[in-house]
């Protein structure tokens, strides 16, 4: 008896909530509607036209058709891939092991340090962008050319040859963009309730076993956080490209984002540019979800 | 009870969300929309009220402060318009520029290069002003840059100014080197004179190089002018020649390309090339490092100038620069090829939005044009770029102001002024389009590829030949 | 007692290893840093307009004549501060009120659409925006005719589907017990959340608010897009300004740089202590 009473009541709680999780997710919902789903949904019916401003006319499949057989689509995929797989991994590596390290520090320390580590995210990209085409200056002035020198290494073309070009780009993510990354981890370190550390101890557990059993099971959800939005934002990323190689040379370094980009405003083929975007999108929605299938079960204590 | 609660919830949440918004749109400064601007009501009087937008960059150093006495003065002239200004960087106008077309709601004028003009004509955003554009005002501009603001029979805008892209160079070195630099300004000079005289110019020690002979900007797209100044002097002035076929595949283009590796290939020039920016051989020429470079601008003059005024008074100066006398010269011709200087015309461009502008509309946007592009403000702006003036009305307001130009170096100017690239208003928008595709896709990456010597310049010609063939078919391209 | 083991009783080895430990930090933060140490020291400069940027890694100078120069360069120099710091604010106040909203309900209530909800949402994310900015302008400026307005400004980014997911993810890791208990107990959701969610997720509240208020004190495109006067635009629009033709006013710029970074600075330390301490759910719970 009591407990037929107990499932109703609790029937009534998990169905009841249900309004109140609408309730909760109405503002999210209202502003995705108009800000992001309008203007997708616009672009979807774009990627369909040839698009003027003063009236497109229907093409079907043309933009899609033509996109999967051009060339230069394919080699900003494979680039883009590269870039991805190079910077991504390499970053989640390089900020986790950063905000393990300030963790045992002080606390004026560890405040120190990661206002150093996030410093980079707060300088305006200009400014950056001066340094870095400093860094990569060709000639013997250049910093990097500087430091070859003491390797012995010749004078390098770092932006402009191909066989630099994608490395240079890539050194330069690893150096300039985890700050959000390591603040986001550091907040999960110290979400960790130190009772579980405790526990560990005393069953004698070392550093890396405590590491292992406790530090990288509660991190999934953050790691799965900061891949999929990682990998989506390489995905995107023209900027670099954009403001440091233009895409050479020999569309080296022309990356998807910055295809899609000339394509709209450079060449105003609306129509392939949406229709080249909602391709990239359903290539990043395969990895996403290979991704939510491997780290997505929810960790629970 | 707990859904009295919940509906209070979700109603207070959507109302936070919505007085967020509402409470924003207080701010709003009823500045009415560029699209507003084109629906007036067609049985209106003549000199019933209209706004002309318009979206200009820092065209001169002063000219962005100038603004507000712009729009002043326009509003003294035609009591009934107003001129709304809206100011962007060069970097970002195209873009913004872009998304009001593409939107439909472009501002009525925007200042861009004469090259984008086929783009836009393409979209049918952009506004035929020939009936607006009486003979006066025609009269008032100089033939060859006002053609440069036609497409095909229609007239799209008035040109600020036309600045040459010539070369620099440094008279102390030059006069080091041996060249007669003043011959050269006034006779030109062929591509085998120039490749020697830049050998010259070269100062290296022990495999290396303290001074190069020649430098020019080619990182990223750049690229492109580097290559446009040297095939206009090879007889090829436009993509397409008198009778429409693509130009770029004549043999002298293949030249053109060889020339390019030779002069990298000889140390006259950086095997670098290919990553050195605007701002680094401006760097380079000023500090010694190169006895020429390029494109040079009118301006530079000037630059160089405040830059030895620094160097004197130890106060500023570019870090490790030296005292330089800018020299004005012109680009070396190829294979006999007559000299053709290389001319950007940049002006006041006239858009639509997407309802059809009504006539009055039409003939206000034409008059704010001409407003922005003769007379007083041209005067100023032209004067202060040190470029020639295009305007009857521009000449007449200039004499007061004074330039201080080295007197060579002005006629050398004017040389060139005399022989620029003539506008082809009679190449189809869309043949347009398709050579500038043709440019971004495939000249520009092998170029920068030739460059960086990973390919051959009979590599690049295939490329482009066949690309082009592509394109135009057989028959559309040149072939000799 | 926690990850590091503490040493208690041998200080030396405690000395060592967090000496080895800040040297390989501080090796690592010269790198990053050396772009932000390059933007203040230009920006002590003299305010030429400096043809060519000349590197040095030691000014040669010390002036604050960029600084004089970057607000006297226009009038609207402190309009733009005020402008990005009340369009950073709302958008920062917003994003975590209803993204923490948002992703409580998405990660602890069961509801009918939830995965395919939030599945749609990340899609949306997936797009590059290069293609929603034309539809999303025509959104703002044709139909809704908000141009040149703070709304047009905030607008977009009320709450974003990155703070969502953000925030989904750190409140899956509280233990689900805590909420079953004091649903048990006759809690209603919306106490559930103010009462046990919010304060414990203070931390991610507070990297939210870092993350949100820098990405939009930042953001150079979307206020260029929508303004078009002087008094409307932001700092970064402004910045821009001063980039001329073919030469840069290179010391100012910097300054302004630097001047705009500041604000970012003074957030970063005054949110600093709700994301040192860590929130421990036994004390929520007593």
């Amino acid at each position: 008896m009591m407990a037929r009473l107990a499932r109703i009541v609790k029937k009534r709680i998990v169905s009841g909530d249900g309004g109140w999780a609408y309730a909760f997710i109405a503002v999210a919902l209202v502003v995705f509607a108009l800000f992001t789903a309008y203007p997708v949904i616009h672009a979807f019916m774009i990627s369909f036209q040839e698009y003027k401003p003063l009236g497109s006319t229907y093409v079907g499949f043309d933009n899609y058709v033509h996109s999967f057989e051009d060339e230069l689509f394919w080699k900003s995929i494979k680039n883009t891939i590269v870039y991805t797989a190079l910077t991504v991994p390499v970053n989640l590596l390089l900020s986790f092991g950063v905000a393990i390290l300030i963790l045992p520090l002080k606390k004026w320390l560890q405040t120190s340090f990661k206002a150093v580590y996030y410093l980079p995210a707060v300088a305006s990209g200009v400014a950056l962008s001066v340094v870095w085409l400093w860094i990569f200056d060709p000639l013997q002035s250049g910093i990097l050319n500087q430091a070859a020198a003491f390797f012995g290494i010749g004078n390098q073309n770092w932006l402009g040859t191909s066989a630099t070009s994608m490395f240079s780009l890539v050194l330069m993510a690893w150096l300039s963009s985890h700050g959000t990354s390591i603040i986001i981890y550091l907040a999960a370190l110290i979400g960790i309730d130190n009772s579980y550390y405790e526990a560990a101890e005393l069953d004698g557990a070392s550093f890396f076993q405590k590491l292992s059993y406790i530090v990288i099971p509660f991190m999934k959800p953050t790691t799965l956080f900061l891949l999929v939005t990682g990998i989506i934002g390489s995905f995107q990323v023209f900027q670099n490209a954009y403001l440091m190689t233009g895409g050479g040379p020999d569309n080296a370094t022309t990356m998807v984002g910055l295809l899609i980009f000339n394509n709209a405003f450079k060449y105003f083929e609306f129509g392939e540019a949406s229709a080249q975007a909602l391709i990239l999108t359903v290539i990043i929605a395969i990895i996403s979800f290979i991704q939510f299938k491997f780290l997505g079960n929810d960790v629970e204590y | 009870m707990t859904n009295k609660i919940r509906v209070f919830a979700s109603v207070l949440a959507l109302t936070v969300s919505l007085s967020a918004l509402s409470a924003c749109s207080s701010g709003n400064n009823g500045g009415n929309g560029p699209g507003a601007s084109a629906s007036n009501d067609p049985g209106a009087a003549v000199d019933a009220k209209d706004t002309i937008t318009a979206l200009l960059p820092p065209v001169s150093a002063n000219y962005q402060s100038n603004f507000d006495q712009m729009e002043t003065d326009f509003n003294k002239l035609y009591p009934n318009l107003t001129l709304q200004i809206e100011p962007a960087s060069w970097e970002d106008i195209t873009q913004k520029l872009d998304t009001q077309v593409n939107a439909g709601s472009p501002p009525d004028i925007a200042f861009i290069g004469s090259d984008g003009i086929s783009k836009y004509v393409e979209q049918g955003m952009l506004m035929d002003i020939t009936a607006e554009a009486t003979s006066d005002i025609i009269g008032d501009f100089d033939p060859v840059p006002l053609d440069y603001m036609k497409n095909g029979s229609g007239l799209y805008g008035f040109p600020a100014y036309m600045s040459i892209h010539a070369l620099g160079g440094n008279k102390q070195f030059l006069e080091e080197a041996g060249i007669d630099w003043k011959s050269v300004q006034q006779n030109g000079w062929t591509y085998g004179e120039f490749r020697e005289a830049i050998k010259m110019g070269v100062v290296s020690s022990g495999g290396a190089t303290s001074r190069y002979g020649f430098v020019f900007a080619t990182s990223g797209v750049t690229a492109k002018d580097y290559l446009n100044i040297l095939i206009k002097n090879a007889g090829m002035p436009a993509a397409f020649d008198k009778d429409l076929k693509y130009a770029y595949t004549s043999q002298n283009y293949l030249g053109v390309l060889k020339a390019v590796r030779e002069l990298i290939d000889d140390g006259s020039m950086p095997k670098e090339l290919s990553s050195v920016d605007a701002g680094k051989r401006w760097n380079m020429f000023l500090t010694g490092q190169t006895m020429i470079t390029g494109k040079g601008l009118a301006t530079f003059e000037n630059s160089a100038k405040t830059n030895n005024k620094k160097i004197e008074a130890a106060d500023g100066a570019v870090e490790g620069s030296i005292p330089v006398d800018y020299v004005v010269l012109p680009v070396p011709t190829f294979a006999g090829a007559d000299p053709v200087a290389s001319a950007a015309v940049d002006g006041y461009v006239t858009f639509r939005g997407k309802k059809e502008p009504t006539e009055e509309h039409k003939a206000n946007v034409a008059k704010a044009a001409y407003f922005l592009a003769s007379g007083k403000i041209a005067a100023t702006t032209n004067t202060e770029l040190l470029v020639e003036q295009i305007t009857d009305s521009g000449r007449a307001a200039a004499e007061s102001l004074t330039v201080e130009r080295d007197p060579d170096n002005a006629a050398a100017s004017q040389r060139l002024q005399s022989i620029a690239s003539p506008a082809r208003p009679d190449i189809p928008a869309e043949l347009g389009a398709e050579a500038i595709k043709l440019e971004d896709e495939v000249i520009i990456p092998k170029f920068q590829a030739l460059l960086a010597d990973e390919i051959t310049p009979e590599e690049m010609f295939e490329a482009l030949k066949k690309a082009a063939v592509e394109a135009f078919g057989e028959d559309g391209v040149v072939t000799e | 007692m926690a990850l590091f083991k503490r040493h208690t009783n041998r200080k030396s080895i405690l000395y060592i290893r967090n000496g080895i430990i800040i040297i390989v930090l501080l090796a690592f933060a010269l790198a990053t840093l050396f772009p932000i140490y390059f933007m203040i020291i230009s920006s002590f400069g003299d305010p030429i307009e400096a043809g060519a940027a000349s590197y040095t890694l030691w000014p040669d100078k010390f002036t604050l004549a960029s600084y004089k120069f970057f607000f006297d360069y226009s009038e609207h120099s402190y309009r733009w501060l005020i402008n990005s710091f009340v369009v950073a604010a709302c958008v920062t106040v917003s994003n975590v009120l209803f993204a923490s909203l948002a992703g409580y309900a998405f990660s602890k209530i069961r509801f009918r659409g939830r995965s395919v909800l939030f599945a749609v949402l990340l899609c949306a994310m997936m797009i590059p925006y290069q293609v929603t900015q034309v539809p999303l302008y025509i959104l703002i400026v044709n139909i809704f005719q908000i141009e040149n307005t703070y709304a047009a400004l905030i607008a977009p980014s009320l709450v974003t589907v990155y703070n969502i997911f953000l925030a989904k993810q750190f409140i899956s890791s509280i233990p689900t017990e805590i909420i079953e208990s004091a649903k048990v107990e006759g809690c209603s959701q919306w106490k559930i959340y103010a009462k046990i969610i919010l304060p414990l997720s203070k931390t991610v509240m507070a990297v939210m608010a870092i993350l949100t208020f820098m990405e939009s004190w930042n953001t150079f495109f979307w206020p260029f897009l929508v303004t078009n006067t002087m008094e409307m635009q932001t700092i970064q629009v402004g910045l821009k300004n001063f980039r001329f033709a073919n030469t840069t006013y290179f010391a100012p710029m910097m300054a302004g740089a630097t001047i705009s970074a500041v604000p970012m600075f003074i957030l970063f330390f005054s949110l600093q202590k709700y994301f040192l301490e860590g929130v421990t759910v036994g004390a929520v719970k007593g």
